[in-house]
């Protein structure tokens, strides 16, 4: 399976670096997913949740606010306002859920997106 | 005596002194650290910012025949009413950081007054606040406490502002001036212009292979936010950038301060020195002439 490159950057720094197969991106006009070699594409980002597949198959989930996304044949760049990575362990997980909603809630955008992200939140919660 | 009493005391107070001045030095080397860190950080964020909005704008001029139709990059060549932000420190004793900044904007007030240009000043720091209200040049905003904590969504909502009046066709034209870090010895006085974007400091290397895709459609809506947030981070890496400025700049301060009165106390301890010999000279000399007489 081929990869791609993916970055997602905060204010803070670089929080996400790595090869991955697949990327489920918030754009603002929905929802969409980006695999290797996808045309040149510019977004703006919604409330939401990106889902990374990673080159082991494992899936991550980061919580973000708002942002855009570049993407080009090889690489993918979000450059995001706040972002909080659900993943690590059992305790770790749950502090950062709270972290996610609390980001999510604090979020200037429609009540729909915000509802419809937490509940994403939620929902990988109890996946775990 | 009165004397070596005096030099005494002269000589516990510059001790004093350098106890001080090299306590601020360590806590300045301390905080400095922290903020190049933070620095360090928000650059790459900076850096992918500006290369996205670089792509899009390179994307926009080749579509476009005119150029870019957009009122962030509009260019005015004679621009008539310019807005001047300045940032400066809260506090003081940090060497020629402030006043560089301050001689800056000075000359920009002079340059501009030649060519009959309003201009309006913003300024973030005490220093800078407190020296032109001495001089009773009027300001347009006053903000105490950002330069010295940068707090992201406060410096967002003093430059969303004033890019309002931008779009409202008050001001021409931003410049934003901050006093930069270089190095840990050294400081830059750095002038940007915020607003309109320059295109022409903008890399447009037209090697775009493929057509870029654009979502929402209208490329306005994403441009306009692009640069929204384009020009919020970039206040906001530049009061960091001074931050980390301030404490390099007062590092060194407080090194030649402590450095000086180490040689303070050095001449000082001499001079004691020689005062009490010369008082037991004395002395001696009263003595002998006491029992010379005697005889």
């Amino acid at each position: 399976m081929e990869l791609m490159k993916l970055e997602i950057v905060t204010p803070n720094g670089v929080i996400f670096d790595a090869e991955v197969k697949q990327v489920t991106l918030p754009g603002s006009e929905g929802e969409f997913g980006v695999l290797p070699k996808h045309a040149t594409l510019v977004s703006l980002l919604d409330t939401g949740v990106i889902v990374i597949e990673k080159a082991d198959g494992s899936e991550v989930a980061v919580a973000i606010n708002s942002g855009y996304v570049k993407v080009d044949e090889g690489k993918t760049t979000c450059i995001v306002d706040g972002a909080v990575a659900l993943s690590g362990g059992d305790s770790d997980l749950a502090k950062a859920l709270e972290a996610a909603k609390e980001l999510l809630k604090s979020a200037e955008s429609s009540n729909t997106a915000i509802a419809s992200a937490v509940a994403k939140v939620e929902q990988i919660g109890k996946s775990f | 005596m009165a004397n070596l009493k005096e030099i005494k005391r002269k000589i516990g107070s510059v001790k004093n002194t350098q106890k001080t001045t090299n306590a601020m030095k360590l806590v300045s080397s301390a905080k400095l650290k922290r903020t190049e860190e933070l620095a360090k950080r928000s650059r790459v964020y900076a850096a992918k910012l500006t290369e996205l909005i670089e792509e899009i704008a390179q994307k926009m001029q080749q579509s476009q025949a005119e150029g870019i139709d957009n009122i962030y990059f509009k260019d005015v060549p004679n621009p008539k009413k310019v807005d001047i932000v300045f940032i400066t420190a809260d506090k003081g004793l940090c060497g020629g950081f402030n006043s560089q900044t301050i001689k800056r904007v000075n000359q920009l007030l002079s340059d501009y007054k030649a060519k009959d240009v309003k201009v309006r000043l913003r300024a973030i720091g005490r220093k800078g606040i407190d020296y032109f209200k001495f001089n009773n040049v009027e300001l347009n905003d006053e903000i105490i406490g950002l330069s010295a904590a940068p707090d992201f969504s406060q410096s967002a909502e003093f430059i969303s502002e004033v890019a309002e009046s931008y779009v409202n066709g008050e001001t021409d034209k931003i410049v934003l001036v901050h006093n930069g870090y270089v190095n840990m010895i050294t400081q830059e006085v750095k002038e940007d212009h915020l607003l309109p974007i320059d295109t022409s400091k903008l890399e447009l290397n037209a090697v775009s292979t493929s057509e870029l895709e654009v979502e929402p459609d209208d490329d306005d809506t994403l441009l306009d936010a692009l640069v929204k947030r384009y020009i919020e981070y970039t206040m906001y890496y530049s009061l960091i950038d001074s931050l980390a400025a301030e404490h390099s700049a007062r590092m060194q301060a407080m090194d030649a301060a402590t450095k000086n009165a180490k040689e303070m106390v050095k001449e000082l301890n001499v001079k004691y020195n020689k005062a009490r010999q010369e008082a037991i000279t004395t002395e001696l000399i009263e003595i002998i002439s006491g029992m010379e007489s005697m005889k």
